[in-house]
Protein backbone atom coordinates (compact mmCIF):
# COMPACT_ATOMS: atom_id res chain seq x y z
CA UNK A 1 0.00 0.00 0.00
CA UNK A 2 2.81 2.41 0.81
CA UNK A 3 4.21 2.45 -2.23
CA UNK A 4 1.18 3.67 -3.98
CA UNK A 5 2.56 6.85 -2.87
CA UNK A 6 5.48 7.51 -4.43
CA UNK A 7 7.48 7.67 -7.08
CA UNK A 8 6.59 8.61 -10.56
CA UNK A 9 8.77 11.28 -10.29
CA UNK A 10 12.08 9.18 -9.04
CA UNK A 11 15.03 10.96 -10.69
CA UNK A 12 17.20 8.59 -12.33
CA UNK A 13 20.44 9.22 -10.35
CA UNK A 14 18.76 8.47 -7.41
CA UNK A 15 19.81 5.20 -5.86
CA UNK A 16 16.76 4.01 -2.56
CA UNK A 17 18.53 3.15 0.32
CA UNK A 18 17.68 -0.96 0.18
CA UNK A 19 14.64 -2.12 1.34
CA UNK A 20 12.81 1.16 0.02
CA UNK A 21 10.16 0.46 -2.68
CA UNK A 22 9.51 3.04 -5.00
CA UNK A 23 5.91 2.40 -6.78
CA UNK A 24 3.98 4.76 -8.84
CA UNK A 25 1.30 7.10 -7.60
CA UNK A 26 -2.01 7.02 -9.07
CA UNK A 27 -3.38 8.20 -12.29
CA UNK A 28 -5.89 10.51 -13.23
CA UNK A 29 -5.85 12.70 -10.34
CA UNK A 30 -6.34 16.51 -10.19
CA UNK A 31 -3.47 18.37 -9.65
CA UNK A 32 -4.81 21.48 -7.74
CA UNK A 33 -2.62 24.57 -7.36
CA UNK A 34 -3.12 25.05 -4.00
CA UNK A 35 -2.02 21.29 -3.16
CA UNK A 36 -4.37 17.83 -2.53
CA UNK A 37 -4.08 18.91 1.05
CA UNK A 38 -6.83 21.31 0.84
CA UNK A 39 -8.06 20.44 -2.12
CA UNK A 40 -9.09 17.30 -0.95
CA UNK A 41 -11.06 18.69 1.73
CA UNK A 42 -12.88 21.61 -0.27
CA UNK A 43 -15.11 19.66 -1.70
CA UNK A 44 -16.63 18.23 1.63
CA UNK A 45 -16.32 21.49 3.00
CA UNK A 46 -18.96 22.76 0.47
CA UNK A 47 -21.11 19.84 0.86
CA UNK A 48 -21.40 21.11 4.77
CA UNK A 49 -22.05 24.49 3.64
CA UNK A 50 -24.51 23.71 1.52
CA UNK A 51 -26.47 22.12 4.42
CA UNK A 52 -25.99 24.82 6.43
CA UNK A 53 -22.80 24.97 7.86
CA UNK A 54 -21.42 28.59 8.92
CA UNK A 55 -18.22 26.35 10.10
CA UNK A 56 -17.90 24.58 7.19
CA UNK A 57 -18.25 27.77 5.37
CA UNK A 58 -15.48 29.64 7.57
CA UNK A 59 -12.61 27.44 6.50
CA UNK A 60 -13.92 27.34 3.03
CA UNK A 61 -13.61 31.30 3.17
CA UNK A 62 -10.10 31.03 4.83
CA UNK A 63 -8.94 28.65 2.04
CA UNK A 64 -10.30 30.06 -0.90
CA UNK A 65 -10.45 34.08 -0.41
CA UNK A 66 -7.14 35.09 -1.53
CA UNK A 67 -8.04 33.32 -5.18
CA UNK A 68 -11.48 34.57 -5.33
CA UNK A 69 -10.23 38.40 -4.25
CA UNK A 70 -7.12 37.80 -6.59
CA UNK A 71 -9.33 36.85 -9.40
CA UNK A 72 -11.75 39.42 -9.10
CA UNK A 73 -8.64 41.95 -8.70
CA UNK A 74 -7.11 41.06 -11.29
CA UNK A 75 -10.11 41.30 -13.62
CA UNK A 76 -11.78 44.74 -12.41
CA UNK A 77 -8.21 45.78 -11.38
CA UNK A 78 -9.43 47.94 -8.70
CA UNK A 79 -8.54 46.99 -4.76
CA UNK A 80 -12.50 48.40 -3.63
CA UNK A 81 -14.26 47.22 -6.40
CA UNK A 82 -13.03 43.75 -6.23
CA UNK A 83 -13.69 43.65 -2.49
CA UNK A 84 -17.45 43.90 -3.51
CA UNK A 85 -16.95 41.49 -6.01
CA UNK A 86 -15.26 38.82 -3.82
CA UNK A 87 -18.19 39.10 -1.31
CA UNK A 88 -20.89 38.75 -3.40
CA UNK A 89 -19.26 35.72 -4.75
CA UNK A 90 -18.74 34.39 -1.70
CA UNK A 91 -21.98 34.87 -1.11
CA UNK A 92 -23.32 33.26 -3.65
CA UNK A 93 -21.25 30.24 -2.91
CA UNK A 94 -23.12 30.07 0.30
CA UNK A 95 -26.07 31.06 -1.06
CA UNK A 96 -25.85 28.44 -3.96
CA UNK A 97 -23.86 25.80 -2.82
CA UNK A 98 -26.19 23.30 -2.44
CA UNK A 99 -25.74 23.14 -6.66
CA UNK A 100 -22.31 21.99 -6.59
CA UNK A 101 -21.84 18.71 -7.98
CA UNK A 102 -18.80 17.29 -6.80
CA UNK A 103 -18.73 14.62 -9.86
CA UNK A 104 -18.90 17.47 -12.60
CA UNK A 105 -15.99 19.40 -11.02
CA UNK A 106 -14.19 20.28 -8.17
CA UNK A 107 -15.61 22.60 -5.45
CA UNK A 108 -12.54 25.07 -6.43
CA UNK A 109 -13.14 25.38 -9.85
CA UNK A 110 -16.89 25.63 -9.37
CA UNK A 111 -16.12 28.48 -6.41
CA UNK A 112 -13.33 30.16 -8.77
CA UNK A 113 -16.05 30.31 -11.68
CA UNK A 114 -18.74 32.20 -9.91
CA UNK A 115 -15.98 34.39 -8.86
CA UNK A 116 -14.76 35.38 -12.04
CA UNK A 117 -18.05 35.27 -13.90
CA UNK A 118 -19.14 38.48 -11.60
CA UNK A 119 -15.95 39.80 -11.68
CA UNK A 120 -16.14 39.85 -15.55
CA UNK A 121 -19.96 41.09 -15.29
CA UNK A 122 -18.85 43.79 -13.34
CA UNK A 123 -16.17 45.49 -15.39
CA UNK A 124 -18.38 45.07 -18.35
CA UNK A 125 -20.66 47.74 -16.41
CA UNK A 126 -18.06 49.55 -15.16
CA UNK A 127 -16.32 49.95 -18.20
CA UNK A 128 -17.61 51.28 -21.94
CA UNK A 129 -16.56 48.57 -24.62
CA UNK A 130 -14.15 51.88 -26.16
CA UNK A 131 -12.29 51.97 -22.97
CA UNK A 132 -11.95 48.43 -22.55
CA UNK A 133 -10.09 48.12 -25.89
CA UNK A 134 -8.25 51.10 -24.98
CA UNK A 135 -6.23 49.47 -22.47
CA UNK A 136 -5.29 46.53 -24.02
CA UNK A 137 -1.76 45.43 -23.49
CA UNK A 138 -0.16 43.49 -21.28
CA UNK A 139 -1.50 42.37 -18.04
CA UNK A 140 -0.39 44.01 -14.49
CA UNK A 141 1.90 42.21 -12.56
CA UNK A 142 0.35 41.46 -9.26
CA UNK A 143 1.72 41.59 -5.88
CA UNK A 144 1.95 38.62 -4.10
CA UNK A 145 0.67 38.09 -0.40
CA UNK A 146 3.55 38.44 1.92
CA UNK A 147 2.54 37.14 5.40
CA UNK A 148 3.93 33.79 5.36
CA UNK A 149 6.96 32.98 3.50
CA UNK A 150 5.46 28.82 2.26
CA UNK A 151 2.05 30.78 0.82
CA UNK A 152 4.53 33.19 -1.05
CA UNK A 153 6.76 30.71 -2.19
CA UNK A 154 3.66 28.64 -3.39
CA UNK A 155 2.47 31.85 -4.99
CA UNK A 156 5.43 32.11 -6.68
CA UNK A 157 5.14 28.48 -8.04
CA UNK A 158 1.83 28.47 -8.94
CA UNK A 159 2.75 31.76 -11.24
CA UNK A 160 5.40 30.38 -12.89
CA UNK A 161 3.30 27.34 -13.72
CA UNK A 162 0.98 29.73 -15.23
CA UNK A 163 3.21 31.68 -16.85
CA UNK A 164 5.09 28.57 -18.34
CA UNK A 165 2.00 27.36 -19.86
CA UNK A 166 0.99 30.11 -21.08
CA UNK A 167 4.41 31.12 -22.70
CA UNK A 168 3.56 27.16 -24.50
CA UNK A 169 0.63 28.47 -26.34
CA UNK A 170 0.56 30.11 -30.19
CA UNK A 171 0.43 33.57 -29.75
CA UNK A 172 -2.93 34.35 -30.82
CA UNK A 173 -4.29 31.43 -28.23
CA UNK A 174 -2.22 33.23 -25.51
CA UNK A 175 -3.37 36.79 -26.44
CA UNK A 176 -6.91 35.28 -26.94
CA UNK A 177 -6.95 33.80 -23.05
CA UNK A 178 -5.77 37.10 -21.85
CA UNK A 179 -8.40 39.49 -22.94
CA UNK A 180 -10.99 37.23 -22.50
CA UNK A 181 -10.25 35.59 -19.05
CA UNK A 182 -8.04 38.31 -17.26
CA UNK A 183 -10.16 41.43 -19.18
CA UNK A 184 -13.18 40.11 -19.42
CA UNK A 185 -13.18 40.26 -22.96
CA UNK A 186 -16.62 38.64 -25.01
CA UNK A 187 -15.46 36.30 -27.88
CA UNK A 188 -16.80 39.28 -30.04
CA UNK A 189 -14.36 41.64 -28.77
CA UNK A 190 -11.27 39.23 -28.57
CA UNK A 191 -11.80 39.07 -32.23
CA UNK A 192 -11.84 42.17 -32.95
CA UNK A 193 -9.32 43.52 -30.90
CA UNK A 194 -6.88 40.34 -32.20
CA UNK A 195 -8.30 41.33 -35.82
CA UNK A 196 -9.09 37.97 -36.50
CA UNK A 197 -12.71 36.00 -37.70
CA UNK A 198 -15.31 35.66 -35.05
CA UNK A 199 -14.73 31.42 -35.57
CA UNK A 200 -11.02 31.69 -35.34
CA UNK A 201 -11.66 33.59 -31.96
CA UNK A 202 -13.65 31.25 -30.67
CA UNK A 203 -11.66 28.14 -31.81
CA UNK A 204 -7.83 29.65 -30.23
CA UNK A 205 -10.09 29.96 -26.81
CA UNK A 206 -11.03 26.41 -27.33
CA UNK A 207 -7.55 24.94 -28.15
CA UNK A 208 -5.01 27.33 -25.92
CA UNK A 209 -7.53 25.87 -23.09
CA UNK A 210 -7.09 22.56 -24.48
CA UNK A 211 -4.04 22.82 -24.30
CA UNK A 212 -3.05 23.88 -20.79
CA UNK A 213 -5.03 21.07 -19.14
CA UNK A 214 -3.30 18.75 -21.17
CA UNK A 215 0.04 20.05 -19.79
CA UNK A 216 -1.04 20.70 -16.97
CA UNK A 217 -3.16 17.56 -16.68
CA UNK A 218 -6.14 19.03 -14.32
CA UNK A 219 -8.72 16.65 -16.42
CA UNK A 220 -10.92 14.85 -14.19
CA UNK B 1 -26.83 25.49 -34.84
CA UNK B 2 -26.11 23.41 -32.73
CA UNK B 3 -22.22 23.33 -34.42
CA UNK B 4 -22.72 26.95 -33.49
CA UNK B 5 -23.30 26.29 -30.05
CA UNK B 6 -20.47 23.69 -29.73
CA UNK B 7 -18.49 26.18 -30.75
CA UNK B 8 -19.05 28.37 -27.57
CA UNK B 9 -17.07 25.92 -25.13
CA UNK B 10 -13.72 28.04 -25.16
CA UNK B 11 -15.89 31.63 -24.53
CA UNK B 12 -17.74 29.94 -22.23
CA UNK B 13 -15.44 28.74 -20.07
CA UNK B 14 -13.35 32.07 -19.57
CA UNK B 15 -16.62 33.98 -19.11
CA UNK B 16 -16.62 35.54 -22.87
CA UNK B 17 -20.09 35.04 -23.44
CA UNK B 18 -23.20 37.16 -23.31
CA UNK B 19 -25.91 36.09 -20.72
CA UNK B 20 -28.23 34.95 -23.92
CA UNK B 21 -24.93 32.95 -25.27
CA UNK B 22 -24.49 31.54 -21.37
CA UNK B 23 -27.96 30.40 -21.21
CA UNK B 24 -28.16 28.71 -24.84
CA UNK B 25 -24.60 26.66 -23.71
CA UNK B 26 -26.05 25.36 -20.79
CA UNK B 27 -29.13 24.72 -22.66
CA UNK B 28 -26.82 22.59 -24.82
CA UNK B 29 -25.27 20.87 -22.15
CA UNK B 30 -28.20 19.03 -20.84
CA UNK B 31 -28.13 17.38 -24.52
CA UNK B 32 -24.32 17.37 -25.22
CA UNK B 33 -22.22 14.98 -22.76
CA UNK B 34 -18.86 15.92 -24.90
CA UNK B 35 -19.27 19.27 -24.11
CA UNK B 36 -20.44 18.66 -20.77
CA UNK B 37 -16.85 17.11 -20.27
CA UNK B 38 -15.09 19.06 -21.73
CA UNK B 39 -16.55 21.86 -19.21
CA UNK B 40 -15.72 20.06 -16.19
CA UNK B 41 -12.14 19.65 -17.02
CA UNK B 42 -11.62 23.22 -18.61
CA UNK B 43 -12.70 25.07 -15.30
CA UNK B 44 -10.33 23.27 -13.47
CA UNK B 45 -7.92 24.87 -16.21
CA UNK B 46 -9.43 28.17 -15.22
CA UNK B 47 -9.29 27.46 -11.82
CA UNK B 48 -5.29 27.15 -12.46
CA UNK B 49 -5.62 30.56 -13.73
CA UNK B 50 -7.67 32.28 -11.06
CA UNK B 51 -5.52 30.37 -8.13
CA UNK B 52 -2.37 31.92 -9.26
CA UNK B 53 -3.64 34.97 -9.02
CA UNK B 54 -4.29 35.09 -4.85
CA UNK B 55 -3.60 37.63 -2.98
CA UNK B 56 -4.86 38.10 0.60
CA UNK B 57 -8.30 40.12 0.51
CA UNK B 58 -8.62 43.37 3.47
CA UNK B 59 -8.95 41.54 6.81
CA UNK B 60 -12.07 43.53 6.96
CA UNK B 61 -13.91 41.85 3.93
CA UNK B 62 -14.11 38.26 6.22
CA UNK B 63 -16.65 39.64 9.26
CA UNK B 64 -19.05 41.31 5.90
CA UNK B 65 -18.81 38.10 4.36
CA UNK B 66 -19.82 36.22 7.00
CA UNK B 67 -21.78 39.05 8.25
CA UNK B 68 -24.19 38.79 5.59
CA UNK B 69 -24.53 34.88 4.94
CA UNK B 70 -26.09 34.47 8.24
CA UNK B 71 -29.17 36.98 7.00
CA UNK B 72 -28.92 35.19 3.67
CA UNK B 73 -31.01 32.05 2.84
CA UNK B 74 -29.53 29.45 0.91
CA UNK B 75 -31.60 27.05 -1.94
CA UNK B 76 -32.50 23.85 -1.18
CA UNK B 77 -30.81 20.94 -2.39
CA UNK B 78 -34.03 19.64 -4.03
CA UNK B 79 -34.29 23.32 -5.78
CA UNK B 80 -31.19 22.69 -7.92
CA UNK B 81 -32.76 24.03 -11.47
CA UNK B 82 -29.89 25.45 -13.05
CA UNK B 83 -27.53 22.30 -13.90
CA UNK B 84 -25.00 22.94 -16.26
CA UNK B 85 -25.41 19.21 -16.77
CA UNK B 86 -28.43 17.00 -17.18
CA UNK B 87 -28.80 15.44 -14.04
CA UNK B 88 -30.30 16.61 -10.75
CA UNK B 89 -28.41 14.64 -7.82
CA UNK B 90 -30.37 14.33 -4.65
CA UNK B 91 -28.71 14.79 -1.64
CA UNK B 92 -27.76 11.28 -1.07
CA UNK B 93 -26.50 10.53 -4.47
CA UNK B 94 -24.17 13.62 -3.86
CA UNK B 95 -22.83 12.12 -0.41
CA UNK B 96 -22.13 9.12 -2.12
CA UNK B 97 -20.68 10.43 -5.15
CA UNK B 98 -17.92 12.64 -2.30
CA UNK B 99 -16.96 9.16 -0.55
CA UNK B 100 -16.36 7.66 -3.85
CA UNK B 101 -13.74 10.65 -4.92
CA UNK B 102 -10.71 9.51 -6.30
CA UNK B 103 -8.81 12.29 -4.84
CA UNK B 104 -10.38 11.49 -1.58
CA UNK B 105 -9.28 7.98 -1.77
CA UNK B 106 -5.94 8.91 -2.77
CA UNK B 107 -5.63 11.19 0.42
CA UNK B 108 -6.13 8.93 2.52
CA UNK B 109 -3.36 6.47 1.15
CA UNK B 110 -1.38 8.87 1.46
CA UNK B 111 -1.48 9.60 4.85
CA UNK B 112 -0.88 5.84 6.16
CA UNK B 113 2.05 5.48 3.41
CA UNK B 114 3.77 8.30 4.97
CA UNK B 115 3.55 7.44 8.67
CA UNK B 116 4.33 3.87 7.91
CA UNK B 117 8.23 4.83 6.47
CA UNK B 118 11.55 6.19 7.91
CA UNK B 119 12.71 6.87 4.18
CA UNK B 120 10.34 6.61 1.10
CA UNK B 121 12.47 8.11 -1.28
CA UNK B 122 13.38 10.94 -2.70
CA UNK B 123 13.58 13.38 -5.95
CA UNK B 124 15.22 16.25 -7.23
CA UNK B 125 15.43 18.01 -10.24
CA UNK B 126 16.78 21.54 -12.21
CA UNK B 127 13.30 23.72 -12.80
CA UNK B 128 12.50 23.21 -16.16
CA UNK B 129 15.18 20.25 -16.71
CA UNK B 130 14.73 19.18 -20.13
CA UNK B 131 15.58 15.35 -19.95
CA UNK B 132 12.46 15.15 -17.57
CA UNK B 133 9.93 13.57 -18.83
CA UNK B 134 7.11 16.13 -18.41
CA UNK B 135 4.79 13.27 -16.47
CA UNK B 136 7.25 12.95 -13.68
CA UNK B 137 7.53 16.65 -13.42
CA UNK B 138 4.15 16.87 -12.95
CA UNK B 139 4.01 14.53 -10.08
CA UNK B 140 7.37 15.68 -8.60
CA UNK B 141 5.25 19.15 -8.90
CA UNK B 142 2.27 17.83 -7.27
CA UNK B 143 3.66 16.49 -4.69
CA UNK B 144 6.32 19.69 -3.80
CA UNK B 145 3.23 21.20 -3.44
CA UNK B 146 1.43 19.00 -1.22
CA UNK B 147 4.53 19.37 1.65
CA UNK B 148 4.57 22.94 0.72
CA UNK B 149 1.33 24.01 1.22
CA UNK B 150 0.91 21.23 4.56
CA UNK B 151 -0.97 22.99 7.66
CA UNK B 152 2.04 22.33 9.38
CA UNK B 153 4.77 23.03 6.89
CA UNK B 154 7.41 25.02 8.00
CA UNK B 155 10.35 27.03 6.42
CA UNK B 156 13.74 27.70 7.33
CA UNK B 157 16.94 29.38 5.85
CA UNK B 158 19.15 27.17 3.63
CA UNK B 159 22.28 28.66 2.83
CA UNK B 160 22.72 27.60 -0.90
CA UNK B 161 21.81 30.18 -3.11
CA UNK B 162 18.82 32.28 -2.04
CA UNK B 163 17.06 28.94 -0.92
CA UNK B 164 14.39 27.58 1.92
CA UNK B 165 13.78 24.34 3.23
CA UNK B 166 10.46 23.65 4.34
CA UNK B 167 9.92 20.47 6.48
CA UNK B 168 5.83 18.87 7.55
CA UNK B 169 6.06 16.24 9.80
CA UNK B 170 2.54 15.83 9.06
CA UNK B 171 3.52 14.87 5.57
CA UNK B 172 6.95 13.59 6.71
CA UNK B 173 8.35 15.05 4.55
CA UNK B 174 10.81 17.89 3.38
CA UNK B 175 11.76 19.97 0.47
CA UNK B 176 14.21 22.53 -0.57
CA UNK B 177 14.17 25.06 -2.97
CA UNK B 178 15.57 28.39 -3.87
CA UNK B 179 17.61 30.37 -6.74
CA UNK B 180 20.66 31.53 -7.68
CA UNK B 181 22.47 28.54 -6.63
CA UNK B 182 26.05 28.02 -7.58
CA UNK B 183 26.72 25.08 -9.85
CA UNK B 184 28.63 21.94 -8.45
CA UNK B 185 32.33 21.32 -9.62
CA UNK B 186 32.58 19.25 -12.65
CA UNK B 187 30.98 15.46 -12.16
CA UNK B 188 29.36 16.44 -8.86
CA UNK B 189 25.95 16.55 -7.92
CA UNK B 190 24.64 18.17 -4.53
CA UNK B 191 22.84 16.08 -2.33
CA UNK B 192 20.58 16.34 0.43
CA UNK B 193 21.20 14.65 3.38
CA UNK B 194 19.54 14.04 7.53
CA UNK B 195 21.59 14.41 10.03
CA UNK B 196 20.82 12.07 12.83
CA UNK B 197 21.49 13.10 16.44
CA UNK B 198 23.75 10.32 16.98
CA UNK B 199 25.99 11.80 13.89
CA UNK B 200 24.80 9.59 11.30
CA UNK B 201 23.64 10.98 7.58
CA UNK B 202 20.46 9.31 5.78
CA UNK B 203 20.81 9.82 2.09
CA UNK B 204 18.76 12.17 0.38
CA UNK B 205 18.28 12.93 -3.20
CA UNK B 206 20.30 14.78 -5.78
CA UNK B 207 19.84 17.33 -7.73
CA UNK B 208 21.81 20.25 -10.21
CA UNK B 209 20.74 23.57 -10.08
CA UNK B 210 18.80 24.86 -13.88
CA UNK B 211 20.17 28.64 -14.20
CA UNK B 212 20.28 28.73 -10.54
CA UNK B 213 17.16 27.29 -9.78
CA UNK B 214 16.69 24.29 -7.90
CA UNK B 215 14.08 22.02 -5.93
CA UNK B 216 14.48 18.62 -4.26
CA UNK B 217 12.17 16.55 -2.00
CA UNK B 218 12.69 13.89 0.32
CA UNK B 219 9.90 11.66 2.44
CA UNK B 220 11.52 10.81 6.02
CA UNK B 221 10.27 10.79 9.64
CA UNK B 222 11.94 13.29 11.58
CA UNK B 223 12.36 11.67 15.15
CA UNK B 224 15.96 11.41 15.80
CA UNK B 225 16.80 14.06 13.32
CA UNK B 226 18.75 17.01 14.00
CA UNK B 227 19.59 19.46 10.85
CA UNK B 228 19.54 18.90 7.07
CA UNK B 229 22.83 19.26 4.94
CA UNK B 230 23.67 19.57 1.55
CA UNK B 231 26.83 18.35 0.37
CA UNK B 232 28.46 17.91 -3.23
CA UNK B 233 28.89 14.17 -3.96
CA UNK B 234 29.86 12.53 -7.33
CA UNK B 235 27.30 12.13 -10.12
CA UNK B 236 24.62 9.35 -8.65
CA UNK B 237 24.90 10.45 -4.88
CA UNK B 238 26.68 8.79 -2.13
CA UNK B 239 25.49 6.43 0.43
CA UNK B 240 27.51 8.16 3.11
CA UNK B 241 28.80 11.64 2.41
CA UNK B 242 31.97 12.28 0.77
CA UNK B 243 32.85 15.90 1.30
CA UNK B 244 32.01 18.67 3.72
CA UNK B 245 28.56 19.97 3.97
CA UNK B 246 28.70 23.41 2.18
CA UNK B 247 25.00 24.08 3.91
CA UNK B 248 23.76 23.18 7.18
CA UNK B 249 20.31 23.80 8.33
CA UNK B 250 19.52 23.23 11.82
CA UNK B 251 16.05 22.13 13.06
ZN1 LIG C 1 -21.62 20.24 -27.52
Amino acid sequence: MSSDRHLRAVDDSYHAPDGVTLGTSGTGEVITPRGLVRAANLDSLLTQAARGSGAAFEQIYDNISGAVYGTALRVVRDPQLAEDVAQEALVEVWRTAARFRPDAGSARAWILTIAHRRAVDRVRSEQAHTTRLRHHGKPDDKQAPTDNVVDTMFAEWEAARVRAGLAELTELQREAIILAYYKGYTHREVSEALDIPLGTAKARLRDGLMKLRDMWEVAR
Amino acid sequence: MSEDVHALLGPYIVGAVSDEECADFEAHLATCSSCTEDVANLLEVTAVLGEAEAVAPPLSLRARVMDEIAVTAQVTPTATPIAATATVAPADATVTALADHPRRRRFTLIGVAAASLLVLAGVGIGIGSAVQDRQQQLAFEKDVMMVTSAPDAHAMDLELGSAHLVMSERMDAVVVMGDDAPMPHDGMEYQLWLVMDDGKAMPGPTFMPDDGSFMAMMHAGFDGVVAFAITEEPHGGSEAPTSDPIAVTEI
